[in-house]
Protein backbone atom coordinates (compact mmCIF):
# COMPACT_ATOMS: atom_id res chain seq x y z
CA UNK A 1 0.00 0.00 0.00
CA UNK A 2 1.34 3.14 -1.02
CA UNK A 3 2.21 5.79 2.04
CA UNK A 4 0.12 8.88 2.79
CA UNK A 5 2.00 11.42 5.06
CA UNK A 6 0.33 13.51 7.80
CA UNK A 7 3.45 16.83 7.22
CA UNK A 8 1.91 19.70 9.89
CA UNK A 9 -0.58 20.46 11.90
CA UNK A 10 -1.75 23.45 13.63
CA UNK A 11 -4.24 24.67 16.00
CA UNK A 12 -6.78 28.30 16.35
CA UNK A 13 -7.93 28.94 19.64
CA UNK A 14 -10.59 31.54 20.05
CA UNK A 15 -9.59 34.22 22.16
CA UNK A 16 -12.28 34.23 24.93
CA UNK A 17 -10.75 32.38 27.52
CA UNK A 18 -13.77 31.16 30.09
CA UNK A 19 -12.53 29.98 33.89
CA UNK A 20 -14.95 28.14 36.19
CA UNK A 21 -16.41 31.23 38.09
CA UNK A 22 -18.26 31.25 34.80
CA UNK A 23 -20.77 28.51 35.21
CA UNK A 24 -21.92 29.97 38.73
CA UNK A 25 -20.16 29.99 41.93
CA UNK A 26 -22.56 26.87 43.29
CA UNK A 27 -22.44 24.62 40.33
CA UNK A 28 -20.83 21.46 40.12
CA UNK A 29 -19.65 22.14 37.10
CA UNK A 30 -15.98 21.95 38.47
CA UNK A 31 -16.33 19.27 41.12
CA UNK A 32 -18.42 16.51 40.02
CA UNK A 33 -18.37 13.97 36.98
CA UNK A 34 -16.40 16.74 34.85
CA UNK A 35 -14.00 17.86 37.30
CA UNK A 36 -10.47 18.76 35.96
CA UNK A 37 -10.93 21.56 33.38
CA UNK A 38 -9.31 24.74 34.60
CA UNK A 39 -10.58 26.78 32.07
CA UNK A 40 -12.03 26.63 27.84
CA UNK A 41 -12.30 28.67 25.06
CA UNK A 42 -15.67 30.31 24.08
CA UNK A 43 -16.06 30.82 20.04
CA UNK A 44 -17.31 34.57 19.82
CA UNK A 45 -20.68 35.14 18.80
CA UNK A 46 -21.11 35.20 15.28
CA UNK A 47 -17.59 33.52 14.59
CA UNK A 48 -18.39 30.92 12.01
CA UNK A 49 -16.70 27.16 11.82
CA UNK A 50 -15.95 28.29 8.35
CA UNK A 51 -13.55 31.18 9.46
CA UNK A 52 -12.08 29.14 12.29
CA UNK A 53 -10.88 27.24 9.89
CA UNK A 54 -9.52 29.64 7.77
CA UNK A 55 -7.03 30.97 10.76
CA UNK A 56 -5.89 27.56 11.54
CA UNK A 57 -5.13 27.05 7.97
CA UNK A 58 -2.94 30.40 7.82
CA UNK A 59 -0.84 29.46 10.68
CA UNK A 60 -0.10 25.87 8.90
CA UNK A 61 0.76 27.89 5.66
CA UNK A 62 3.28 29.78 7.77
CA UNK A 63 4.59 26.48 8.77
CA UNK A 64 4.73 24.75 6.02
CA UNK A 65 6.14 27.83 3.99
CA UNK A 66 6.39 28.09 0.43
CA UNK A 67 3.37 27.38 -2.14
CA UNK A 68 2.28 24.45 0.34
CA UNK A 69 -1.73 24.67 0.79
CA UNK A 70 -1.78 26.82 -2.24
CA UNK A 71 -4.27 24.06 -4.31
CA UNK A 72 -6.01 21.42 -2.24
CA UNK A 73 -7.32 18.37 -4.03
CA UNK A 74 -9.48 17.42 -1.04
CA UNK A 75 -10.97 19.38 1.93
CA UNK A 76 -12.53 17.59 5.24
CA UNK A 77 -14.37 18.56 7.53
CA UNK A 78 -16.34 17.62 10.85
CA UNK A 79 -17.84 20.56 12.63
CA UNK A 80 -19.98 20.04 15.71
CA UNK A 81 -22.04 22.93 15.79
CA UNK A 82 -22.55 23.35 11.67
CA UNK A 83 -22.71 27.32 11.10
CA UNK A 84 -26.09 26.22 8.83
CA UNK A 85 -28.15 23.39 8.76
CA UNK A 86 -28.87 21.16 5.81
CA UNK A 87 -25.17 22.80 4.59
CA UNK A 88 -21.48 21.39 5.65
CA UNK A 89 -19.25 24.54 6.07
CA UNK A 90 -16.28 22.98 3.56
CA UNK A 91 -17.35 24.96 0.62
CA UNK A 92 -17.43 28.08 2.82
CA UNK A 93 -14.15 27.49 4.11
CA UNK A 94 -12.79 26.42 0.68
CA UNK A 95 -14.06 29.69 -0.66
CA UNK A 96 -12.41 32.14 2.67
CA UNK A 97 -9.05 29.71 1.95
CA UNK A 98 -8.86 30.62 -1.42
CA UNK A 99 -8.23 27.52 -2.92
CA UNK A 100 -10.89 24.74 -5.68
CA UNK A 101 -10.50 21.73 -4.24
CA UNK A 102 -11.54 18.75 -6.62
CA UNK A 103 -13.57 16.88 -3.09
CA UNK A 104 -15.13 18.29 -0.45
CA UNK A 105 -16.24 15.89 2.19
CA UNK A 106 -18.54 17.41 5.30
CA UNK A 107 -18.36 15.17 7.65
CA UNK A 108 -21.48 14.76 10.09
CA UNK A 109 -20.21 12.16 12.08
CA UNK A 110 -17.40 10.46 13.86
CA UNK A 111 -17.26 13.71 16.22
CA UNK A 112 -14.19 13.32 18.77
CA UNK A 113 -12.54 10.56 16.41
CA UNK A 114 -13.45 12.30 13.38
CA UNK A 115 -9.73 13.10 12.77
CA UNK A 116 -8.27 9.82 12.42
CA UNK A 117 -11.30 8.60 10.27
CA UNK A 118 -10.39 11.74 8.31
CA UNK A 119 -7.08 10.24 7.82
CA UNK A 120 -8.47 6.92 6.82
CA UNK A 121 -10.61 8.41 3.97
CA UNK A 122 -8.30 10.37 2.71
CA UNK A 123 -5.65 7.44 2.25
CA UNK A 124 -8.62 5.57 0.38
CA UNK A 125 -9.20 8.18 -1.62
CA UNK A 126 -5.30 8.94 -2.68
CA UNK A 127 -4.97 5.08 -2.65
CA UNK A 128 -7.88 5.19 -5.83
CA UNK A 129 -5.56 8.12 -7.32
CA UNK A 130 -8.75 10.63 -6.87
CA UNK A 131 -6.63 13.11 -4.85
CA UNK A 132 -2.76 13.90 -4.15
CA UNK A 133 -3.09 15.71 -0.88
CA UNK A 134 -5.65 16.83 1.85
CA UNK A 135 -6.46 19.37 4.29
CA UNK A 136 -8.38 17.80 7.71
CA UNK A 137 -10.43 20.44 9.47
CA UNK A 138 -11.91 19.83 12.79
CA UNK A 139 -14.15 22.59 14.77
CA UNK A 140 -15.19 22.46 17.88
CA UNK A 141 -17.70 25.39 18.16
CA UNK A 142 -20.36 24.09 20.70
CA UNK A 143 -18.71 25.27 23.55
CA UNK A 144 -19.45 28.58 23.00
CA UNK A 145 -22.59 27.99 20.87
CA UNK A 146 -24.56 25.95 23.13
CA UNK A 147 -23.02 25.27 26.59
CA UNK A 148 -22.47 29.14 27.36
CA UNK A 149 -26.22 29.70 26.91
CA UNK A 150 -27.59 31.04 30.57
CA UNK A 151 -29.92 28.46 30.60
CA UNK A 152 -27.67 25.82 30.25
CA UNK A 153 -24.32 26.83 31.85
CA UNK A 154 -25.45 25.76 35.62
CA UNK A 155 -26.08 21.77 33.89
CA UNK A 156 -22.67 20.15 35.07
CA UNK A 157 -21.15 19.09 31.95
CA UNK A 158 -21.68 22.62 30.10
CA UNK A 159 -17.59 23.41 31.80
CA UNK A 160 -16.57 20.59 30.20
CA UNK A 161 -16.58 21.27 26.02
CA UNK A 162 -14.02 24.02 24.98
CA UNK A 163 -13.76 25.83 21.60
CA UNK A 164 -11.22 25.12 19.46
CA UNK A 165 -10.01 24.38 15.56
CA UNK A 166 -7.56 21.76 14.55
CA UNK A 167 -6.35 21.25 10.99
CA UNK A 168 -3.85 18.87 9.46
CA UNK A 169 -2.14 18.53 5.67
CA UNK A 170 -1.98 14.70 4.22
CA UNK A 171 0.25 14.21 1.05
CA UNK A 172 0.34 11.28 -0.84
CA UNK A 173 4.05 10.23 0.16
CA UNK A 174 6.18 8.81 2.54
CA UNK A 175 7.45 11.81 4.37
CA UNK A 176 6.03 11.55 7.64
CA UNK A 177 3.95 8.46 7.35
CA UNK A 178 0.59 7.33 8.63
CA UNK A 179 0.74 3.71 9.31
CA UNK A 180 -2.40 0.80 10.39
CA UNK A 181 -5.31 3.31 10.42
CA UNK A 182 -8.35 1.01 11.79
CA UNK A 183 -11.38 2.00 12.83
CA UNK A 184 -14.65 0.98 13.91
CA UNK A 185 -18.28 1.37 14.22
CA UNK A 186 -20.33 0.11 16.92
CA UNK A 187 -24.16 0.97 16.12
CA UNK A 188 -25.56 -0.68 19.33
CA UNK A 189 -23.84 2.85 21.13
CA UNK A 190 -25.21 4.97 18.75
CA UNK A 191 -28.70 6.10 21.03
CA UNK A 192 -26.88 6.88 24.12
CA UNK A 193 -26.34 10.74 22.78
CA UNK A 194 -28.42 12.99 22.50
CA UNK A 195 -29.49 16.53 21.62
CA UNK A 196 -31.63 17.35 24.67
CA UNK A 197 -34.08 20.28 25.78
CA UNK A 198 -36.66 21.12 28.33
CA UNK A 199 -39.41 21.57 25.68
CA UNK A 200 -40.30 18.02 24.76
CA UNK A 201 -40.30 18.89 20.72
CA UNK A 202 -37.79 17.53 18.78
CA UNK A 203 -34.79 19.17 18.14
CA UNK A 204 -35.77 21.01 14.71
CA UNK A 205 -39.19 22.28 16.38
CA UNK A 206 -39.31 26.15 17.64
CA UNK A 207 -38.42 26.21 21.37
CA UNK A 208 -38.14 27.92 24.86
CA UNK A 209 -35.30 26.71 25.92
CA UNK A 210 -32.01 26.17 24.66
CA UNK A 211 -30.97 22.60 23.16
CA UNK A 212 -27.96 20.99 25.22
CA UNK A 213 -25.79 17.46 25.13
CA UNK A 214 -27.19 14.60 27.55
CA UNK A 215 -25.65 11.64 28.51
CA UNK A 216 -29.00 9.82 29.93
CA UNK A 217 -27.70 8.99 33.71
CA UNK A 218 -29.18 5.54 33.54
CA UNK A 219 -26.16 4.85 30.84
CA UNK A 220 -23.33 6.87 32.56
CA UNK A 221 -21.61 3.78 34.33
CA UNK A 222 -21.93 1.91 30.80
CA UNK A 223 -21.31 4.58 28.95
CA UNK A 224 -17.56 4.92 31.20
CA UNK A 225 -16.42 1.16 31.06
CA UNK A 226 -17.37 1.48 27.15
CA UNK A 227 -14.37 4.09 27.00
CA UNK A 228 -12.15 2.64 29.12
CA UNK A 229 -12.20 -0.23 26.51
CA UNK A 230 -12.73 1.47 23.23
CA UNK A 231 -9.84 3.52 23.10
CA UNK A 232 -6.89 1.29 24.27
CA UNK A 233 -8.37 -1.60 22.72
CA UNK A 234 -7.88 0.10 19.16
CA UNK A 235 -5.04 1.96 20.04
CA UNK A 236 -3.34 -1.50 20.89
CA UNK A 237 -5.06 -2.63 17.39
CA UNK A 238 -3.40 0.09 15.48
CA UNK A 239 0.14 -0.94 16.93
CA UNK A 240 -0.75 -4.29 15.47
CA UNK A 241 -1.07 -2.92 11.96
CA UNK A 242 1.73 -0.95 12.11
CA UNK A 243 3.50 -3.84 13.54
CA UNK A 244 4.84 -1.40 16.71
CA UNK A 245 4.96 -2.99 20.20
CA UNK A 246 3.10 -0.73 22.70
CA UNK A 247 6.04 -0.24 25.04
CA UNK A 248 7.57 1.48 22.07
CA UNK A 249 5.28 4.38 21.03
CA UNK A 250 6.75 7.60 22.00
CA UNK A 251 3.52 9.52 22.09
CA UNK A 252 -0.24 9.22 22.60
CA UNK A 253 -2.27 11.70 21.60
CA UNK A 254 -5.82 11.33 21.98
CA UNK A 255 -9.46 12.71 22.25
CA UNK A 256 -9.92 14.44 25.72
CA UNK A 257 -13.66 13.78 27.42
CA UNK A 258 -12.26 14.26 30.82
CA UNK A 259 -9.11 13.92 33.13
CA UNK A 260 -10.23 10.42 34.08
CA UNK A 261 -10.62 8.91 30.84
CA UNK A 262 -7.34 10.53 30.13
CA UNK A 263 -5.52 9.00 32.85
CA UNK A 264 -7.22 5.59 32.56
CA UNK A 265 -6.10 5.26 28.35
CA UNK A 266 -2.25 6.09 29.68
CA UNK A 267 -2.70 3.04 32.76
CA UNK A 268 -4.06 0.49 29.99
CA UNK A 269 -1.09 1.22 27.75
CA UNK A 270 1.01 1.51 30.21
CA UNK A 271 2.38 4.86 29.44
CA UNK A 272 3.88 7.28 31.48
CA UNK A 273 1.80 11.02 31.55
CA UNK A 274 4.57 12.68 29.82
CA UNK A 275 4.51 10.51 26.72
CA UNK A 276 0.56 11.66 26.66
CA UNK A 277 -0.09 15.33 25.16
CA UNK A 278 -3.36 16.95 26.02
CA UNK A 279 -4.78 19.95 26.82
CA UNK A 280 -7.59 19.19 28.82
CA UNK A 281 -6.89 21.22 32.15
CA UNK A 282 -6.43 24.62 29.59
CA UNK A 283 -9.32 23.80 26.74
CA UNK A 284 -11.15 21.01 28.05
CA UNK A 285 -12.98 18.67 25.78
CA UNK A 286 -11.86 19.89 22.28
CA UNK A 287 -14.04 17.16 20.59
CA UNK A 288 -12.88 16.33 16.92
CA UNK A 289 -10.45 19.18 17.07
CA UNK A 290 -8.63 17.86 20.33
CA UNK A 291 -6.59 15.04 18.13
CA UNK A 292 -4.96 17.68 15.74
CA UNK A 293 -5.26 20.47 18.37
CA UNK A 294 -2.94 18.20 20.44
CA UNK A 295 -0.84 17.13 17.69
CA UNK A 296 -0.06 20.89 17.04
CA UNK A 297 0.66 21.38 21.03
CA UNK A 298 3.21 18.45 20.54
CA UNK A 299 4.82 19.52 17.64
CA UNK A 300 5.45 23.26 19.01
CA UNK A 301 6.91 21.43 22.53
CA UNK A 302 9.19 19.75 20.39
CA UNK A 303 8.16 16.92 21.35
CA UNK A 304 7.73 14.32 18.17
CA UNK A 305 10.90 14.13 16.52
CA UNK A 306 11.95 13.12 13.02
CA UNK A 307 10.69 8.76 13.32
CA UNK A 308 8.96 8.74 16.96
CA UNK A 309 6.10 6.99 16.82
CA UNK A 310 3.05 8.77 17.60
CA UNK A 311 -0.20 6.86 18.98
CA UNK A 312 -3.65 8.55 17.84
CA UNK A 313 -6.61 7.39 19.06
CA UNK A 314 -10.35 7.85 20.52
CA UNK A 315 -14.07 7.84 20.41
CA UNK A 316 -16.97 9.61 19.54
CA UNK A 317 -20.27 10.41 21.20
CA UNK A 318 -21.25 7.70 23.84
CA UNK A 319 -18.92 4.85 21.30
CA UNK A 320 -21.22 4.91 18.03
CA UNK A 321 -17.24 5.63 16.68
CA UNK A 322 -13.80 4.35 17.78
CA UNK A 323 -10.52 4.75 15.56
CA UNK A 324 -7.26 4.52 15.97
CA UNK A 325 -3.54 5.07 13.71
CA UNK A 326 0.29 4.82 13.91
CA UNK A 327 1.93 8.26 12.98
CA UNK A 328 5.93 9.14 12.64
CA UNK A 329 6.53 12.68 11.91
CA UNK A 330 8.91 13.54 9.26
CA UNK B 1 -22.50 10.18 73.92
CA UNK B 2 -22.53 13.82 71.84
CA UNK B 3 -24.47 14.12 69.36
CA UNK B 4 -22.08 14.72 66.55
CA UNK B 5 -20.35 11.36 68.04
CA UNK B 6 -24.20 9.66 67.09
CA UNK B 7 -24.03 11.05 64.22
CA UNK B 8 -23.19 8.50 61.44
CA UNK B 9 -22.95 11.09 58.89
CA UNK B 10 -19.68 12.96 60.64
CA UNK B 11 -17.34 9.72 60.66
CA UNK B 12 -15.16 10.67 58.26
CA UNK B 13 -15.08 8.70 54.88
CA UNK B 14 -18.43 7.66 55.20
CA UNK B 15 -20.59 8.45 52.32
CA UNK B 16 -24.29 7.99 52.23
CA UNK B 17 -26.89 9.72 50.45
CA UNK B 18 -27.69 12.48 53.25
CA UNK B 19 -23.84 13.75 53.72
CA UNK B 20 -22.58 12.70 49.91
CA UNK B 21 -25.00 14.27 46.87
CA UNK B 22 -25.53 11.86 44.06
CA UNK B 23 -23.46 13.97 41.64
CA UNK B 24 -20.58 13.93 44.41
CA UNK B 25 -21.23 10.14 44.32
CA UNK B 26 -21.28 9.82 40.53
CA UNK B 27 -17.73 11.85 40.75
CA UNK B 28 -16.05 9.46 43.23
CA UNK B 29 -17.34 6.26 41.28
CA UNK B 30 -15.91 7.59 38.11
CA UNK B 31 -12.77 8.57 40.10
CA UNK B 32 -12.63 4.99 41.26
CA UNK B 33 -13.02 3.12 37.95
CA UNK B 34 -10.14 2.71 35.93
CA UNK B 35 -10.11 0.50 33.09
CA UNK B 36 -7.28 -1.82 34.23
CA UNK B 37 -5.96 -2.25 38.06
CA UNK B 38 -2.09 -3.55 39.23
CA UNK B 39 -2.16 -7.23 40.19
CA UNK B 40 -1.02 -6.25 43.45
CA UNK B 41 -4.35 -3.32 43.84
CA UNK B 42 -6.76 -6.43 43.67
CA UNK B 43 -4.70 -9.25 44.82
CA UNK B 44 -2.39 -7.60 47.47
CA UNK B 45 -3.94 -7.75 50.71
CA UNK B 46 -6.61 -10.28 50.02
CA UNK B 47 -7.11 -12.97 47.07
CA UNK B 48 -10.41 -13.16 45.92
CA UNK B 49 -12.04 -15.46 42.78
CA UNK B 50 -14.78 -17.28 42.21
CA UNK B 51 -16.14 -19.40 39.69
CA UNK B 52 -19.21 -21.22 38.37
CA UNK B 53 -19.54 -25.14 38.58
CA UNK B 54 -22.32 -27.25 37.00
CA UNK B 55 -22.75 -29.35 39.23
CA UNK B 56 -25.67 -29.04 42.82
CA UNK B 57 -24.46 -27.26 45.00
CA UNK B 58 -25.48 -29.43 48.07
CA UNK B 59 -22.85 -32.17 46.58
CA UNK B 60 -19.98 -29.31 46.32
CA UNK B 61 -20.83 -28.44 49.46
CA UNK B 62 -20.18 -32.12 50.48
CA UNK B 63 -17.24 -32.36 48.37
CA UNK B 64 -15.36 -29.39 50.11
CA UNK B 65 -16.78 -30.49 53.44
CA UNK B 66 -14.70 -33.59 53.10
CA UNK B 67 -11.05 -32.59 54.06
CA UNK B 68 -9.93 -35.35 52.53
CA UNK B 69 -10.82 -34.12 49.06
CA UNK B 70 -8.20 -31.66 49.23
CA UNK B 71 -5.71 -34.22 47.84
CA UNK B 72 -7.92 -34.31 44.38
CA UNK B 73 -8.33 -30.76 43.85
CA UNK B 74 -4.99 -28.66 45.01
CA UNK B 75 -2.17 -29.13 43.07
CA UNK B 76 0.68 -29.72 45.70
CA UNK B 77 -1.54 -31.33 48.91
CA UNK B 78 -1.12 -35.18 49.29
CA UNK B 79 -0.54 -38.01 51.65
CA UNK B 80 -2.93 -37.19 53.95
CA UNK B 81 -2.22 -38.59 57.67
CA UNK B 82 -5.07 -38.23 60.56
CA UNK B 83 -3.47 -35.72 63.20
CA UNK B 84 -4.63 -34.59 66.73
CA UNK B 85 -7.36 -32.01 65.39
CA UNK B 86 -7.64 -32.75 61.89
CA UNK B 87 -5.48 -34.27 59.06
CA UNK B 88 -1.78 -33.41 57.99
CA UNK B 89 -1.02 -33.07 54.44
CA UNK B 90 2.17 -33.23 52.91
CA UNK B 91 2.46 -29.91 50.95
CA UNK B 92 5.06 -31.29 47.49
CA UNK B 93 5.66 -27.45 46.69
CA UNK B 94 7.84 -27.57 49.60
CA UNK B 95 9.09 -31.00 49.62
CA UNK B 96 8.49 -32.99 52.90
CA UNK B 97 6.81 -30.15 54.53
CA UNK B 98 4.15 -30.86 56.81
CA UNK B 99 0.58 -28.84 56.19
CA UNK B 100 -1.61 -29.37 59.08
CA UNK B 101 -5.30 -28.73 58.20
CA UNK B 102 -8.54 -29.14 60.07
CA UNK B 103 -12.17 -27.84 58.04
CA UNK B 104 -14.71 -25.64 59.50
CA UNK B 105 -17.91 -26.24 57.73
CA UNK B 106 -21.47 -25.01 57.86
CA UNK B 107 -23.93 -27.11 56.19
CA UNK B 108 -27.44 -24.07 56.61
CA UNK B 109 -24.79 -21.57 54.75
CA UNK B 110 -22.58 -24.02 52.78
CA UNK B 111 -18.96 -22.49 53.99
CA UNK B 112 -16.31 -24.23 54.04
CA UNK B 113 -12.93 -22.74 55.83
CA UNK B 114 -9.71 -24.65 55.58
CA UNK B 115 -7.62 -23.78 58.71
CA UNK B 116 -4.14 -24.34 57.48
CA UNK B 117 -0.15 -23.86 58.72
CA UNK B 118 3.00 -25.25 57.32
CA UNK B 119 5.12 -26.84 59.38
CA UNK B 120 3.57 -27.11 62.57
CA UNK B 121 -0.33 -27.33 64.44
CA UNK B 122 -0.67 -25.34 67.13
CA UNK B 123 -1.54 -22.38 65.21
CA UNK B 124 -3.47 -22.63 62.18
CA UNK B 125 -3.04 -19.06 60.46
CA UNK B 126 -2.93 -19.91 56.84
CA UNK B 127 -7.22 -20.10 56.32
CA UNK B 128 -8.61 -20.44 53.14
CA UNK B 129 -11.84 -19.34 53.27
CA UNK B 130 -15.02 -20.65 50.94
CA UNK B 131 -18.55 -20.36 50.23
CA UNK B 132 -20.89 -22.83 48.14
CA UNK B 133 -23.81 -20.49 46.43
CA UNK B 134 -26.77 -21.95 44.72
CA UNK B 135 -26.11 -20.86 41.10
CA UNK B 136 -29.85 -20.99 40.78
CA UNK B 137 -30.13 -17.99 43.11
CA UNK B 138 -27.43 -15.62 41.78
CA UNK B 139 -27.11 -16.53 37.69
CA UNK B 140 -31.30 -18.04 37.09
CA UNK B 141 -29.58 -21.44 36.26
CA UNK B 142 -28.57 -24.82 38.04
CA UNK B 143 -25.32 -25.13 39.28
CA UNK B 144 -23.15 -23.84 41.77
CA UNK B 145 -21.49 -20.18 42.22
CA UNK B 146 -18.28 -20.93 44.58
CA UNK B 147 -16.58 -17.77 46.52
CA UNK B 148 -12.88 -18.34 47.52
CA UNK B 149 -10.92 -15.53 49.42
CA UNK B 150 -7.64 -16.23 51.22
CA UNK B 151 -6.44 -13.01 53.65
CA UNK B 152 -2.47 -11.83 53.48
CA UNK B 153 -1.52 -12.70 57.09
CA UNK B 154 1.75 -11.24 58.00
CA UNK B 155 2.94 -14.55 58.93
CA UNK B 156 3.06 -14.94 55.10
CA UNK B 157 5.85 -12.18 55.05
CA UNK B 158 7.72 -13.94 57.92
CA UNK B 159 7.98 -17.02 58.69
CA UNK B 160 6.99 -17.54 62.70
CA UNK B 161 8.39 -20.69 63.31
CA UNK B 162 11.60 -21.02 60.62
CA UNK B 163 13.25 -24.03 62.86
CA UNK B 164 10.26 -26.08 61.80
CA UNK B 165 11.18 -26.25 58.29
CA UNK B 166 12.95 -29.36 57.20
CA UNK B 167 16.69 -28.93 56.20
CA UNK B 168 16.77 -28.54 52.95
CA UNK B 169 13.69 -26.38 51.94
CA UNK B 170 14.93 -22.97 50.35
CA UNK B 171 10.74 -22.12 49.72
CA UNK B 172 8.58 -20.52 52.36
CA UNK B 173 4.78 -20.44 51.45
CA UNK B 174 4.33 -16.62 51.97
CA UNK B 175 7.12 -16.13 49.12
CA UNK B 176 4.41 -17.29 47.05
CA UNK B 177 1.76 -14.57 47.53
CA UNK B 178 2.07 -12.73 44.33
CA UNK B 179 1.74 -16.14 42.59
CA UNK B 180 -1.45 -16.92 44.60
CA UNK B 181 -4.42 -15.83 42.09
CA UNK B 182 -2.43 -17.60 39.82
CA UNK B 183 -2.19 -21.05 42.21
CA UNK B 184 -5.77 -21.11 43.31
CA UNK B 185 -7.06 -20.21 40.06
CA UNK B 186 -5.49 -23.33 38.79
CA UNK B 187 -7.06 -25.31 41.81
CA UNK B 188 -10.20 -23.58 41.69
CA UNK B 189 -10.32 -25.00 37.32
CA UNK B 190 -9.31 -28.13 39.00
CA UNK B 191 -12.09 -27.77 41.44
CA UNK B 192 -14.62 -27.36 38.65
CA UNK B 193 -13.47 -30.04 36.36
CA UNK B 194 -13.68 -33.07 38.42
CA UNK B 195 -17.12 -32.25 39.63
CA UNK B 196 -18.63 -31.44 36.44
CA UNK B 197 -17.35 -34.46 34.91
CA UNK B 198 -18.49 -36.31 37.91
CA UNK B 199 -21.75 -34.96 37.70
CA UNK B 200 -21.95 -35.25 34.11
CA UNK B 201 -21.14 -38.39 34.14
CA UNK B 202 -23.44 -39.69 37.10
CA UNK B 203 -19.95 -40.63 39.43
CA UNK B 204 -20.31 -40.72 42.97
CA UNK B 205 -18.98 -36.90 43.84
CA UNK B 206 -17.13 -37.99 46.51
CA UNK B 207 -15.13 -41.07 46.24
CA UNK B 208 -15.70 -43.74 49.08
CA UNK B 209 -12.12 -43.32 49.96
CA UNK B 210 -10.10 -40.28 48.05
CA UNK B 211 -6.42 -41.77 47.90
CA UNK B 212 -4.37 -40.56 51.15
Amino acid sequence: MKPISLVGTAAYLPETVVDNAFFGGDNRATSGMFKGSRARRHVAPGESAASMIERATATLRARLGGDELREVDLVLTNVSCPDQPFTGCGASASRLLGVKPKRVIDLHNTGCVSFVFMLELARDLMHAGVVKNALLCCVQNAAGRVFAHEENRARPQSAVPGDGCGVGYVVANDSAPVRGIVSHAYGDYADDMRMACDDPSPWYAPRKHPLYIDFTEDRIAKIVARGNRLVPEVVLEACRAAEVKPSELDVLVTNQPNAVFLRNWREALQLPKEKHVESYEDYGNLFGAGIPINLAKAADEGRLPRGARVALGGFSHAGDYAAGAIWQPG
Amino acid sequence: MSLALDDINAIPNVRRIENFPKDDMNAFAMDLTHAVYPHDEIYGKYCSLEEYVDCPPEDVFRYLADVDTLAEWTYSLRDAEPAADGVVFTDKIGGKTKCFTKVVAHEASMTVDYHCAWDQGEHLWMIYLMRVIPAQLVLNKPGSVVLWTNCHHPFYDRNPRPELAPADRKVWVGDLWPFFYAGHHVEMQNLKHILEHRHAHELPIVPAKVAR
